[in-house]
């Protein structure tokens, strides 16, 4: 219960923090958009060609997105000394994290529920099975946020961080955009979802293996 | 085809000769590096002390 | 003792590579299918099998550093880690020459090619994190973490790489040819495997004593200005 509600205290923290300067979501924001109009220049194709490489634009740009978001994940705390503050603080190194990952979890969506019909509008693509396609959304969102904060909280006292992070992040998150390209692919294209549960599964693993991994050695990387 | 096929396969025993090769001489060259680093801290710690040895009777006076 | 045994691994792992080459030119046949360049396996599986090996040897080294919190088990991650990345670009670059000729193209997006890129890809970056960090413990802890995380991430990658080839199929490096290898065709690849397995091991000591003096530089400089 004490993990529950400190988690939920940082996350609750963070939150307030950033509906009130609002800096991160909306950079993430024009971000995306501006992405999906450089898209519209790199790939001038018919409506049917969209519909096939539309998993794969639309996690594209959720992930370079989400990166402004997870970045300003612990460099914020880095302003007056409050990162050693929350050190030294009752809040355990797992509680800081997963606190920092619900907060970047609930900005992302938020980035990409607004990207969503965006994108559907600018590509003209029909969205048939929302939920669904909103169900793969919250698994590899997740998958992102877990990766993007545990980097995140490596790197936050690099010179190069911001540089770093991208780096970092995306070679590993390559499971869990594959599996959310293709499941959002067959999503978009009405194909048999039955034959592609396999992405699911992977995404679930990739979920939970590296949450678990992550609670284990965030401790590490922020204290030693 | 054939010849084609025999050019190609010593393109890649050359290649990865070379990257073999090109890795020991940046390990070579890194620890003439490291040596010359080395040599020239030593020196500099000995002189060091060296300078406190010889200013220290001056103080103790 | 050391140079020794790194004289020893050097000249032995030349003896059997040089005494490969002459079985792999002049006594191992060509392949039915694929000719000549099937002779390309004889460097890119071990290749590629020094390599994997080594990245998770690294990947228990650095868990030994933060277990024991001893600097030497961080240079040893360090170093095998540098030769893997060596090894790993063998593999990328034997297995890229290869493809030009199987499929007329340098590049396939083959499974087996992309996950060693984006091994490749995660590697350098590690090597990034390091160069970026001044303090050596610091450096030790978020590299042991790094390389945890890439060991594990790999696997999903291969496997996901694998899958996703599946549903969109493009062209794949048979290693094999279609069937097994004859015995007398396997025989050579084994011995050369072991022989970059020891020439991979000359190198990790070299640099591993490479990292030592590093520490030892550090540790003088801090002295002479502490005093």
């Amino acid at each position: 219960m004490t993990f529950l509600r400190r988690t939920l205290a940082v996350a609750a923290k963070d939150l307030r923090s950033e509906i009130r300067s609002k800096e991160a979501v909306n950079a993430s924001i024009s971000f995306a958009l501006v992405i999906l109009l450089l898209f519209s220049f790199a790939f001038d194709l018919e409506p049917e060609q969209i519909r096939d490489i539309a998993g794969g634009l639309l996690w594209l740009v959720f992930a370079f997105a989400g990166t402004l978001i997870l970045n300003r994940s612990f460099a914020r705390e880095l302003v007056n000394d409050c990162l050693d503050a929350l050190l030294a603080s009752p809040v355990t190194g797992a509680e800081l994290f997963f606190g920092k990952c619900l907060a970047n979890y609930v900005l992302i969506m938020i980035v990409e529920c607004i990207s969503l019909p965006v994108f559907a509008i600018f590509y003209d693509v029909r969205l048939p099975h929302l939920a669904m396609l909103f169900l793969v959304m919250l698994l590899g969102t997740w998958g992102i946020t877990v990766i993007g904060t545990m980097f995140s909280a490596m790197t936050v006292n690099l010179r190069l961080r911001e540089l770093m992070l991208p780096t970092l992040i995306y070679p590993m998150l390559i499971p869990a955009l594959v599996g959310a390209i293709e499941l959002s692919h067959v999503l978009i294209n009405n194909g048999a979802l039955a034959e592609n549960f396999i992405w699911f599964r992977i995404l679930v693993a990739f979920n939970v293996i590296f949450t678990i991994l992550a609670l284990a050695l965030v401790e590490i990387v922020l204290v030693g | 085809m054939s010849s084609e096929n025999f050019t190609f396969m010593f393109y890649g025993f050359t290649a990865a000769w070379l990257i073999i090769m090109i890795y020991v001489i940046s390990i070579a060259l890194r620890e003439k590096k490291l040596r010359q680093e080395l040599d020239r801290v030593r020196r500099m710690v000995e002189e060091d002390e060296q300078a406190k040895k010889a200013s220290s009777p001056s103080r103790e006076r | 003792m050391r140079v020794k045994i790194i004289l020893t691994l050097v000249i032995l792992s030349g003896l059997i590579l040089a005494w490969n080459l002459h079985t792999i030119f002049f006594k191992v046949p060509d392949e039915a299918n694929q000719g000549a360049i099937f002779r390309i396996i004889y460097f890119h599986v071990p290749a590629a099998i020094t390599s994997f090996t080594g990245f998770y040897i690294g990947m228990f080294s650095g868990v030994g550093y933060l277990m024991k919190k001893d600097l030497r088990l961080d240079s040893v991650a360090a170093s095998i880690n540098e030769v893997s990345l060596a090894f790993a670009s063998i593999t990328l670059v034997t297995g890229s020459i290869w493809g030009r000729i199987i499929w007329g193209i340098w590049w396939t997006w083959d499974p087996r090619l992309t996950s060693y890129f984006v091994c490749l890809l995660i590697y350098f970056g590690y090597f990034m994190l390091r160069r970026a960090i001044d303090d050596p413990n610091t450096r030790a802890r978020l590299s042991a973490v790094l390389s945890i995380f890439a060991c594990v991430d790999i696997v999903l990658v291969w496997k996901s790489i694998e899958w996703f080839r599946t549903q969109h199929p493009g062209p794949v490096l048979e290693i094999r040819g279609g069937g097994g290898m004859a015995p007398g065709m396997e025989a050579p690849l084994w011995w050369n495997l072991l022989a970059l397995l020891m020439l991979s091991a000359a190198l990790i000591l070299i640099r591993t004593r490479q990292e030592a003096m590093k520490r030892e530089i550090d540790a003088m400089r801090r002295y002479a200005h502490a005093f």
